[in-house]
């Protein structure tokens, strides 16, 4: 059976119809996906607006990281058919879709809600991207709470 | 000698004001030795010297691990993308 895979680190929009129709085959009745965007108002925390965010990757190692990711999803939850992981790098501006995840199987309930949830979890944790936030009060780097070990 | 290649990112880029540098290191020299020597030559990097995140050839890396020949070294602080 045919288990499409689509990794990819891109300065393209992200178009959610065509990774979905990527990864649909005869046998998909169920995708989950997760998509997130640049958040121009944060209220959570200490309440900050932002203008955009610059992403940048470690390329290779990114598109590593990624594939690893998706044969750990493919070892947990192995009813998950088509997986896609997406991140885009550059200048965003609020609203716009930077990360995308896409798990799909036959049913819904075989796993591809966690599937997806672990994909955007374990891509923040290991995948090495960055960010820098820019707004009215300055510009500063964000850094991520996971500290990453040899190994993962 | 090995020759080595490292590459920066995010603040640690900014702070260096290089993305990568080209080093000739002692045989047998580990990552935290590495660290050090990057911080005498570039002082700037020093406030992010025991944050600083390390691959080796495009896998986590921890302080001790020793960098092989020819190796592909990269330093970065904790990632955040998504």
């Amino acid at each position: 059976m045919d288990l499409p895979t689509i990794i990819s680190i891109t300065e393209n929009s992200i178009d959610l119809d065509q990774f979905l129709t990527q990864v649909t085959s005869p046998s998909t009745g169920a995708a989950a996906m997760f998509t997130g965007m640049v958040r121009g108002e944060t209220k959570l925390g200490k309440a900050h607006e932002t203008e955009y965010l610059d992403y940048e990757a470690y390329g290779p190692m990114a598109e590593a990281k990624m594939q690893q990711i998706a044969d750990e999803i493919r070892q947990k939850w192995p009813s998950v058919e088509g997986i896609v992981i997406v991140q885009r790098i550059g200048r965003l501006f609020p609203k716009t879709p930077t990360v995308l995840i896409i798990c799909t199987a036959a049913h819904r309930d075989t796993g591809v809600f966690e599937a997806a949830h672990y994909g955007i979890d374990r891509l923040k944790d290991i995948v090495p991207i960055w960010k820098k936030e820019v707004g009215p009060d300055g510009e500063f780097w964000i850094e991520g709470h996971h500290i990453q070990r040899s190994g993962e | 000698m090995n020759k080595i290649k490292v590459y920066l990112f995010a603040t640690l880029r900014d702070y260096a004001g290089l993305k990568t540098i080209d080093m000739e290191i002692p045989n047998n020299t580990t990552i935290a030795g590495l660290k050090s020597l990057l911080v005498k030559t570039y002082p700037k990097l020093a406030p992010v010297h025991d944050s600083m995140m390390a691959a080796i050839n495009r896998e986590y890396a921890s302080d001790e691990q020793i960098l092989p020949l020819g190796a592909e070294i990269a330093l970065f602080p904790p990632v955040s993308g998504g």
